[in-house]
């Protein structure tokens, strides 16, 4: 049944609708290389021999698990955490009530870096976009009421993840919980934090071992629960397409993998314990066979390391939702967009899964927003009836095509990031970075242009802005925090503290298990910074190298016209001036979000501006520093992680100190329009939130120049 | 908006206004001739208070690890109670004319501390544009006090000869390849290097790190040195892990004391002046000449009969320059007379 009978025909019927044009014409060049063709038929897939093999067994493309959802249905896991202990744990509470079945704990930026709530580099960021976590004080009341024998908690910690997964051990401690009885998952994913994810802290050799640490402890003490949680998800949210998330994550958990290995350890004691992370997006029947794909090609990879146990070759993955997907414009349409993406998940065959809020785009989610998006899972799970059938999709021409088009173009790269000597080294090179980099500038100028379609932001708009609530996080957090911080230092035995922490130092330099050595310095009530500097003064904190692309925005841009014109005033300013637009991008605080700074850096030098780039996790004095120095026309701000409200004013006051009052502030990101006032009394000239096309932004920095200086 | 009072300027860099000094470079770099004259004229009345740092020069190949270095061997002088400045020189993009400056990211700790200022320049389109301007920038430099000062450049172009005679001691940072180390490298560069260092030498790195070493030792040998009383050394540093990174200063300190003693370092520093007067005057001359009325009428014509293959190009030259030969100079004499009255 090779060749189907009636292909030609199809093909001339389809010619005639098309007016005499080829059917080639219908293909789509879908990113990552694949062609796409319009019809499949059996044809395409009989070369494959594993289309029709079974779930539960190799290669697990059609799932890892037997029964699928018809035995059980996914893990609903929303991502969750704010401002303190006390009001994240009241939410949880409230989640697990209402049909959530696990927590994922999301943690705030200081605690994610190593830093205390009372750190001078902090001073924006306690609470706003995760909760603060200082000692196990702090983790005792997380968890207040959530039995940790009973509930699975996922938490997403990589930097400071010693003190933070010790926190969790010694707060179930305090419950009376044994390590043998935890399960969840702790991230524990730093290759992809000096990719994409940017809360790293140690440079990555020590950062290794700590992750190979973690999965000798668990391995041993706490079987159930999984040691690291191999994360493609930030690869797609910064850039990554399709084919390079599924090739960078795999190749990531190869790293991991031989990590182990190298470290003694058996490949069956610790591969069934890692487990991944992907991230859905809005394409739909390609992110339904990237799972499949996914899946299949880690059976492929670890099948090389002879597994006696089958689990070990199995890809069990937590999934996301597309946070990046989802709009400040028209809001109410991220809810659409969220249903699609979660049925491309469970589609794929995905373990557990987060859908997002509506208000992505704005804020943190509220009792209201986070409602909605579990009851979008809610709703699929128990009102749409696709759980019935494993793998609904498994044998349809096209997505078996997809699944293995992905399979190939991803281990191409695998293949290439193989030759350059592993992942960590790739990662050295900043390769994968710039291929994500590169990627995002593509979408963006794409985008921009309304060659990809934005229902809201660049077709269809509405001009509506609907009133909802919007969750701000006070910053009487940060004092909060301090005072209880000062309460701690002062009734704990510092003694013992003092020695726990000594003796961590000790283990850092000569060895030892570090979670093992980690635990007494947290059950004496040390802080996460304090545990966090005891490991620093041997590893050093680590400094990102920033790469930057250049030419592809433009590139991208077709309409060549519009490039032109704006080079051109960039030029005229230059011949009025004596030097072009400069401006300084800069990112404030613990927020490391880049995405934005760094297309927006990228399409301004491509419009013939002079860019300065300040590294990150800048504090306001050291930004208006750079400022000055390099003598800039104006500094751009872009601030994702809400501490916007106290580091542009920051920012603003010591750029006058200094003698660069006249140095115009502009900022970007997700600032809530309700605080555009508050910025603009506080000195700021003009403010570009999401969805902004970057055109419009050097169209309008340009007119505040050309006001400026030559009006 | 910009501030015309020389005095302003010359007072601010003097108290190491921050500030005043980045404006003051800002007015060096401008292209247009009403900035330039006011740099000009502060220049003058820095000049006195210039001569008194170490100048160095920082070259190398893109990715070779200058700015890395810059970030453990500033830190290192702070440490030692001196105060630095770097001037690093990035080339922008010919077709948009933008750039993207990234220095700052690789010199994370340096660009926070009080006491360093760092300065990156674009170059413009043309690459040697900048810097020339970047040897008045650093001896402003040097009048705001500064002890070191650094000038980072791409080893590409003229970039490294120009930086080269602008400086004390020039050093060439080079990475461990695999194995060829030599092939690619211009001579010319090891003849301009002071000290050749190879970085990076860490991890899987060492080993070969240190054959590059022993090939560029043997290479030096055939370089005729500039000074009878300094031969260039080859060293290994790791700017990441910080090591290898004092014997460097140490290396230059010894440079300085050898050729300071012997009268060499005042007479290059003459040299390099003279030098660059005489890069001035080219400079001017040919400013002058293309901006001539009458050669920029006539060079559309040679221009096609040079592509018509109707004369040679040395012909047409000789009649390009004919022409202010014999009309044009008189012509501008004339013109600035007038000016004149
Ligand atoms: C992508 C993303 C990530 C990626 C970041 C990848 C990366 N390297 O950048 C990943 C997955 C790693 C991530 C992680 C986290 N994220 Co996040 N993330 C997002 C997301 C979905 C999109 C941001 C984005 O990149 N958009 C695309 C770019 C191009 O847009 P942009 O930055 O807005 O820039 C545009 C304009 O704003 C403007 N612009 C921006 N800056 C500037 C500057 C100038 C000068 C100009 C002219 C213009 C301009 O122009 C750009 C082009 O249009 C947002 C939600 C959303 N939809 O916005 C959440 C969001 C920012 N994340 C959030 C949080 C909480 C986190 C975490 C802290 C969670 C946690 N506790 O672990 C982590 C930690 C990250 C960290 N280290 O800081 C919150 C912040 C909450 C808040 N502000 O109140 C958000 C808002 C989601 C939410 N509602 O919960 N995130
Ligand atoms: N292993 C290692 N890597 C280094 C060392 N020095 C720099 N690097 C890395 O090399 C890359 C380039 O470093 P930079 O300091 O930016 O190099 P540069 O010569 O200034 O580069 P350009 O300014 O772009 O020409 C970065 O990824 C650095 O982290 C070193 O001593 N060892
Ligand atoms: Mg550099």
């Amino acid at each position: 049944m090779s060749k189907h009978s009636g292909k030609e025909q199809w093909k001339h019927l389809a010619e005639r609708e098309l007016k005499g044009n080829p059917v080639e014409s219908l293909n789509r060049e879908a990113p990552g290389g694949i062609t796409l063709k319009a019809l499949y038929t059996a044809e395409d897939i009989e070369q494959y021999e594993c289309t029709n093999t079974l779930p539960g067994l190799p290669p697990y493309l059609r799932g890892p698990m037997a029964t699928m959802y018809a035995g059980r249905p996914w893990t609903i896991r929303q991502y969750a955490g704010f401002s303190t202990a006390r009001e994240s744990n009241e939410f949880y509470r409230r989640s697990l009530a209402t049909g959530q079945r696990g927590l994922s704990v999301a943690f705030d930026l200081p605690t994610h870096r190593g830093y205390d709530s009372d750190h001078p580099r902090v001073s924006g960021d306690v609470g706003k976009a995760g909760v603060a976590v200082d000692t196990v004080e702090d983790m005792n009341i997380l968890f207040d009421k959530i039995p940790l024998n009973e509930i699975s908690v996922s938490m997403t910690m990589n930097g400071a993840v010693l003190p933070i997964l010790g926190g969790y051990i010694v707060a179930a401690e305090e419950q009376g919980v044994k390590h043998n009885e935890l399960t969840g998952t702790i991230q524990n994913d730093i290759l992809k934090e000096y990719l994409t994810r940017n809360t790293y802290i140690y440079p990555p050799l020590p950062s290794m071992r700590i992750v190979s640490d973690i999965i000798a402890f668990c391995a041993d003490a706490m079987p159930r629960f999984n040691t690291v949680s191999i994360s493609g998800y930030h690869m797609m949210e910064a850039g990554a397409d399709i084919v390079l998330q599924t090739a960078f994550t795999l190749a990531d958990g190869l790293e991991y993998v031989r990590t182990a290995l190298k470290a003694g350890m058996d490949i069956d004691t610790f591969a069934p314990r890692l487990s991944f992370f992907f991230g859905i997006g809005m394409d739909f029947f390609m992110n339904v066979a990237m799972l499949r794909a996914a899946r299949f090609l880690w059976h492929r990879l670890i099948s090389r390391f002879n597994p006696k146990n089958a689990r070990s070759s199995v890809l069990r993955t937590h999934c996301q939702t597309s946070g990046w997907s989802l709009t400040e414009q028209d809001p109410y349409n991220n809810i659409i967009r969220t249903t699609l993406e979660c049925m491309s998940a469970v589609l794929g065959g995905t373990q557990s899964l987060h859908t997002n809020s509506f208000d992505e785009a704005v804020g943190l989610p509220t009792d209201f927003s986070a409602r909605i998006a579990r009851n979008t899972q809610l709703i699929v799970q128990e009102e749409s009836q696709v759980c019935h059938a494993i793998d609904p999709l498994g044998g349809s021409y096209y997505i078996e095509s997809l699944t293995m088009s992905i399979v190939e173009e991803a281990q191409k790269i695998i293949d290439e990031i193989e030759e350059m000597g592993g992942m960590a080294k790739a990662i050295e090179s900043g390769m994968p970075k710039m291929r994500i980099e590169e990627s995002a500038a593509r979408k963006q100028a794409r985008i921009d242009q309304g060659i990809e379609t934005i229902v809201g932001v660049n077709k269809y708009k509405s001009g509506e802005t609907p009133d909802f609530e919007i969750r701000e996080v006070s910053d009487d957090v940060r004092v909060q925090q301090i005072v209880r911080l000062q309460e701690i230092r002062k009734t704990r035995d510092n003694k013992v503290v003092a020695k726990a922490l000594e003796n961590l130092t000790k283990a850092a330099e000569r060895g030892g298990n570090l979670l093992q050595h980690t635990l007494p310095a947290v059950r004496a009530r040390a802080t996460v910074g304090e545990i966090s500097d005891a490991l620093e003064k041997v590893f050093g904190r680590y400094v990102a190298t920033t790469l930057c692309i250049s030419g592809v925005y433009a590139s991208e841009y077709r309409d060549k016209e519009i490039i032109e014109s704006l080079r051109r005033r960039s030029e005229l300013f230059m011949e009025h001036e004596g030097r072009r637009p400069r401006i300084l991008l800069t990112k404030m605080g613990q927020d490391g979000h880049d995405r934005g700074v760094k297309v927006v850096a990228t399409a301004l030098a491509d419009m013939g501006f002079d860019v300065d780039i300040s590294p990150m996790f800048q504090t306001p004095g050291e930004a208006a520093k750079m400022a000055v120095e390099n003598d800039v026309h104006l500094v751009g701000v872009s601030s994702l992680a809400a501490g916007h409200k106290i580091l542009i004013p920051g920012l603003l006051t010591e750029l006058a100190q200094i003698g660069g009052e006249e140095i115009m502030v502009i900022a970007g990101g997700v600032i809530p329009p309700r605080d555009y006032r508050f910025l603009y009394d506080a000195g700021v000239s003009e403010i570009f939130g999401p969805g902004t096309s970057i055109i419009n932004s050097a169209n309008k920095i340009l007119n505040l120049l050309e006001k400026q200086f030559m009006g | 908006m910009t501030i015309t009072d020389v005095q302003y300027y010359v007072d601010g860099v003097l108290a190491r206004n921050r500030r005043v000094l980045s404006k003051t470079i800002t007015m060096i770099e401008s292209s247009l001739p009403f900035h330039q004259n006011i740099a000009r004229n502060v220049m003058e009345r820095l000049l006195p208070y210039t001569g008194k740092s170490i100048r160095i020069g920082i070259t190398g190949v893109p990715g070779a690890g200058k700015s890395t270095f810059i970030e453990s061997f500033g830190m290192m002088l702070l440490k030692r109670g001196l105060e630095i400045a770097v001037l690093a020189v990035d080339p922008s993009s010919k077709k948009s004319g933008g750039s993207i400056m990234a220095d700052k990211t690789r010199m994370e700790r340096l660009s926070a501390e009080s006491r360093a200022y760092i300065r990156p320049s674009p170059t413009g389109r043309t690459l040697g544009g900048v810097a020339q301007k970047t040897r008045e920038s650093l001896l402003v430099c040097e009048a705001a006090g500064f002890d070191v000062v650094i000038v980072e450049t791409v080893g590409v172009g003229q970039l490294e000869t120009t930086v080269a005679s602008m400086v004390d001691f020039f050093l060439v940072l080079m990475i461990p390849g695999a194995g060829d180390e030599l092939q690619g490298i211009k001579r010319g560069i090891l003849e301009l290097a002071d000290a050749i260092v190879i970085n990076k030498a860490d991890g899987d790195n060492v080993p070969r790190a240190h054959l590059a070493r022993q090939e560029y030792e043997t290479a030096l040998h055939l370089v005729n040195p500039a000074s009878a009383n300094w031969s260039p050394p080859v060293l290994t540093c790791s700017a990441l892990e910080e090591r290898g990174i004092e014997k460097v200063w140490e290396t230059i300190l010894d440079h300085k004391r050898q050729l300071g003693a012997t009268g060499e370092l005042a007479a290059k520093r003459k040299d390099q002046s003279l030098e660059w007067t005489r890069f001035l005057i080219n400079e001017g001359l040919q400013e002058w000449f293309y901006k001539n009325d009458q050669v920029s009428r006539k060079i559309p014509d040679i221009k096609g009969k040079i592509e018509a293959g109707l004369i040679t190009p040395t012909q047409a030259a000789q009649d390009l320059l004919s022409v202010i030969m014999i009309s044009g100079a008189s012509d501008d004499a004339l013109q600035r007379e007038e000016n004149e009255k």
